[in-house]
C-alpha cells in the first residue's frame, strides 16, 4: 500500500516537473511558443543537473562577455584615467555627469529625435499595413519593403551621405527642386540636420512597423468585423472598434524595440553628421562614443554607459512584461 | 472566408481614398527604392557622370540620371587596390563564426531551459534578453578594456566573441520558442526504442531545423552588418566590410564611386539572404514577440 502511495507521489513530482511554464499564445506573446499540451508522461524526468550541465557553457560563456564586463563597468565607473594608472575617484564621474551640458542635451536630443522617428513610422507604417493588407500585389510589396532592412546601417548612412550631398546629391537637388531646402547641404545646417538622421531612421526602418502592423492585422478577427458591419457599423468605425484593440498591442511591442533599437544603433549618425554640425545631433549615444573612444575618457564613459544601461533595462523590463501580458478580455 | 464573394459596390468616397492609396503607395516605393537604383547604377559610373544633376527645378532634366557609359572600374579598385577579398573573408568568419558558436550553445541551453522549470528561470531569461538589447556602445566600454588586456583587440577571435555578446542570448531567446513547439512524447518514444536523453535530444534536431538554419542566417545578417563593434574591437587587423567601406571616406578624396561599389557588395549579399528567410523575419527582428 505504501510502496504504491509513494510511486504515485514520484510520478505526479515527475508531471510535476514537466509542467511547462503557461505561454499565451495571444500575438504578444511569444508566439512561436504555443502551449504545450498537459503532458500524459509517466517515465521519470531527468535528472535537474541534467539540463544545467547542458545549459552551463551557454551561460557560461555569456556569463564572460556580459556579466563580467558589467562588474568591470561599474568599477572602471568610479575610476579615472586608463588601465594600468587607475585612480579611484568615488562619485566623482556621476557628479559631473549633472553638470555636463552635452550629456543633458543628449538625453534631451534623443529623446527628440526618438519621438521623431516613432512618430513618422508608426504613422506611415501603420498606414501603409492597411492598405497593403489584403491587395492583389501584397507579396510584392512587401518584398520590396523589406530592402532598407538588409542593408548595413553604417552603408546606408553613406548612401544617404552621397545623396545629401551640396554639390551632387539627387536628394539634395529633389529638396531643392521641390523648394524645401534653400541652398547648402541639409546637413550641414544645426537646424536641418536632425530632419536628416529621422529621415534616413525612417526610409531604413518604417517598413519594420509595417510588417509587424501587417502581422497584427492579420490577426484581426473577421467575424468580428463582419458581425460589426452587420450592426451597421461604417468601415471607419469597424477601423476604430475592432482593427485598432487588436493591432494596439503589436504596434506597443513596435514602438517599445525601435525606441530600444534607438538607444542600440547609431551607427548611420556616426557616418552623416558624428554629432555636429554644432551638437545638433549628438544623442547621448553618440557622445558616450565620443567620451570612451575618441577622447579615451573610459572612466567618464562609463559613468555614462552605466546610466544608459539602467534605462534600457528598465525599458526592457517593460517590454518584457508586454511580451508576457495575458489576454486583454474579450476574445 | 465566405464574405470575400460578397459583391461589394464603393460609394464615391471610397473610390477616392483607393486612389488617394494607390499615389501614397506608389509614392512611398519610389521613396524607398530610389537610394538603392541611385547606389546602383552610380557603383557603374564614371565620377564626372556620377556628379552630373539636372539644373534645380529642372524635373524633366532627370533623364541625365542614365546618361552615362558603365564601367566596372570602382569594382576593380575595390578588388585590387583596396583589399576587399580580404575584408569579405573578414566578415564572412566573423560573422559566421560568432552564429555557429551562438546557435550551437544556444541551441543546447534553449533546449534545456524549454525543458526544466526551476526557480530564478524568469530571472535568467531577462538577464539573457537584456543582454541582446544593451546598447552597443555602452557594452563596448568595458569590453574593449577587457578585450585590450587579453590582446584581443584587432583579432578576429576578438569580434567573433564580441559579435557572440549579442547573437548568443538573441538565439538561445528565439530557439527557446521552437524547442516549447516540440513535444516530449517524441523523445520519450525514442528513449523507450534505446536511445540515450542526449541521442533523443539530437532525434528532434531535425524538426527545428529550418527554424535554427534561419536564425544562424539572421545572426549572420546582424554580424555582417554591424559597424561599432568592427570599427573599435576589430580596428586594425580584423577590418569588415562595413568598415573598409567607411574608410573609403577620406578628408580630402571621397572616392564616392568606390563607396557605392563597396555598397553594393556589402548589401547584395544580406538581401539575397533576407529573402531566402523571408518567412522568419519578423519574428526574428522583432525577438519574436510578433510571428506572421
Amino acid at each position: 500500500m505504501s510502496q504504491t502511495l509513494s510511486l504515485s507521489q514520484t510520478t505526479l513530482d515527475a508531471v510535476d516537473r514537466f509542467r511547462a511554464r503557461k505561454v499565451s499564445v495571444e500575438v504578444e506573446a511569444r508566439p512561436l511558443s504555443a502551449e504545450l499540451p498537459t503532458p500524459t508522461s509517466f517515465n521519470p524526468a531527468a535528472r535537474k543537473a541534467y539540463y544545467f550541465y547542458l545549459m552551463a557553457p551557454a551561460i557560461a560563456l555569456l556569463a564572460f562577455i556580459s556579466l563580467y564586463p558589467f562588474f568591470w563597468l561599474i568599477v572602471m565607473a568610479f575610476q579615472k584615467g586608463d588601465m594600468g594608472a587607475v585612480e579611484w575617484v568615488g562619485f566623482k564621474n556621476f557628479t559631473d555627469l549633472a553638470s555636463d551640458g552635452r550629456f543633458l542635451s543628449g538625453w534631451v536630443l534623443l529623446f527628440k529625435y526618438s519621438a521623431m522617428c516613432l512618430f513618422l513610422q508608426v504613422g506611415i507604417g501603420v498606414l501603409l499595413a492597411v492598405i497593403v493588407n489584403g491587395s492583389r500585389y501584397e507579396k510584392f510589396l512587401v518584398t520590396a519593403l523589406l530592402m532598407p532592412m538588409m542593408m548595413a546601417p553604417a552603408v546606408a548612412g553613406l548612401l544617404w551621405l552621397f545623396l545629401y550631398n551640396g554639390t551632387f546629391g539627387w536628394y539634395h537637388w529633389i529638396f531643392q527642386s521641390l523648394g524645401i531646402l534653400e541652398t547648402g547641404s541639409i546637413l550641414s545646417s544645426a537646424k536641418t540636420s536632425m530632419y536628416a538622421l529621422v529621415l534616413v531612421d525612417v526610409w531604413q526602418w518604417t517598413p519594420l512597423i509595417t510588417l509587424i502592423a501587417l502581422a497584427g492585422l492579420k490577426r484581426v478577427p473577421r467575424d468580428q468585423m463582419e458581425a460589426n458591419m452587420v450592426d451597421g457599423a461604417s468601415p471607419a468605425r469597424n477601423f476604430f472598434a475592432i482593427v485598432m484593440p487588436n493591432l494596439y498591442p503589436v504596434l506597443l511591442i513596435a514602438v517599445l524595440l525601435r525606441f530600444m533599437d534607438n538607444f542600440r544603433f547609431i551607427d548611420h549618425i556616426l557616418v552623416l553628421t558624428g554629432g555636429g554640425p554644432a551638437n545638433s545631433t549628438k544623442i547621448l549615444p553618440i557622445y558616450l562614443f565620443e567620451v570612451a573612444f575618441k577622447f579615451f575618457d573610459l572612466g567618464r564613459g562609463a559613468a555614462i554607459a552605466l546610466v544608459l544601461l539602467v534605462v534600457t533595462i528598465i525599458l526592457g523590463k517593460i517590454l518584457v512584461g508586454v511580451f508576457d501580458r495575458p489576454t486583454s478580455g474579450g476574445r | 472566408m465566405a464574405s470575400r464573394d460578397v459583391v461589394h459596390y464603393d460609394t464615391p468616397l471610397q473610390r477616392v481614398l483607393r486612389v488617394l492609396a494607390v499615389i501614397f503607395v506608389v509614392l512611398y516605393l519610389i521613396w524607398t527604392l530610389l537610394p538603392f537604383v541611385i547606389m546602383f547604377v552610380s557603383s557603374f559610373k564614371d565620377l564626372l557622370a556620377a556628379f552630373k544633376l539636372p539644373e534645380v527645378g529642372d524635373w524633366m532634366g532627370i533623364g541625365v540620371f542614365f546618361d552615362f557609359t558603365p564601367t566596372y572600374k570602382h569594382y576593380a579598385t575595390l578588388f585590387q587596390e583596396n583589399n576587399f577579398g580580404r575584408y569579405i573573408m573578414n566578415s564572412l568568419i566573423a560573422a559566421g563564426g560568432s552564429a555557429v558558436i551562438s546557435v550551437i550553445f544556444g541551441s543546447l541551453a534553449a533546449y534545456s531551459l524549454s525543458r526544466v522549470d526551476f526557480r530564478g528561470k524568469s530571472d535568467l531569461f531577462f538577464w539573457i534578453i537584456s543582454t541582446r538589447m544593451a546598447p552597443v556602445v555602452a557594452v563596448m566600454v568595458p569590453l574593449f578594456a577587457i578585450f585590450r588586456s587579453l590582446d584581443l583587440v584587432g583579432t578576429l577571435p576578438g569580434l567573433i566573441l564580441a559579435y557572440t555578446t549579442f547573437n548568443l542570448p538573441f538565439a538561445i531567446w528565439i530557439l527557446k520558442g521552437f524547442f516549447d513547439n516540440v513535444p516530449y512524447g517524441i523523445e520519450e518514444a525514442q528513449m523507450v526504442d534505446g536511445a540515450t536523453r542526449f541521442q533523443a535530444f539530437t532525434s528532434i534536431l531535425p524538426l527545428v531545423a529550418p527554424g535554427i538554419g534561419a536564425f544562424i542566417v539572421l545572426c549572420v545578417l546582424f554580424a555582417w552588418n554591424d559597424f561599432l563593434f568592427a570599427a573599435i574591437i576589430g580596428s586594425g587587423g580584423a577590418k569588415t566590410l562595413p568598415v573598409a567601406t567607411r574608410e573609403l571616406v577620406q578628408p580630402q578624396n571621397i572616392q564616392w564611386g568606390a563607396i557605392m561599389a563597396a555598397g553594393v557588395v556589402t548589401t547584395a549579399p544580406m538581401m539575397l539572404l533576407g529573402l531566402v528567410i523571408r518567412k522568419y523575419l519578423v519574428t526574428g527582428l522583432t525577438m519574436g514577440a510578433v510571428k506572421e
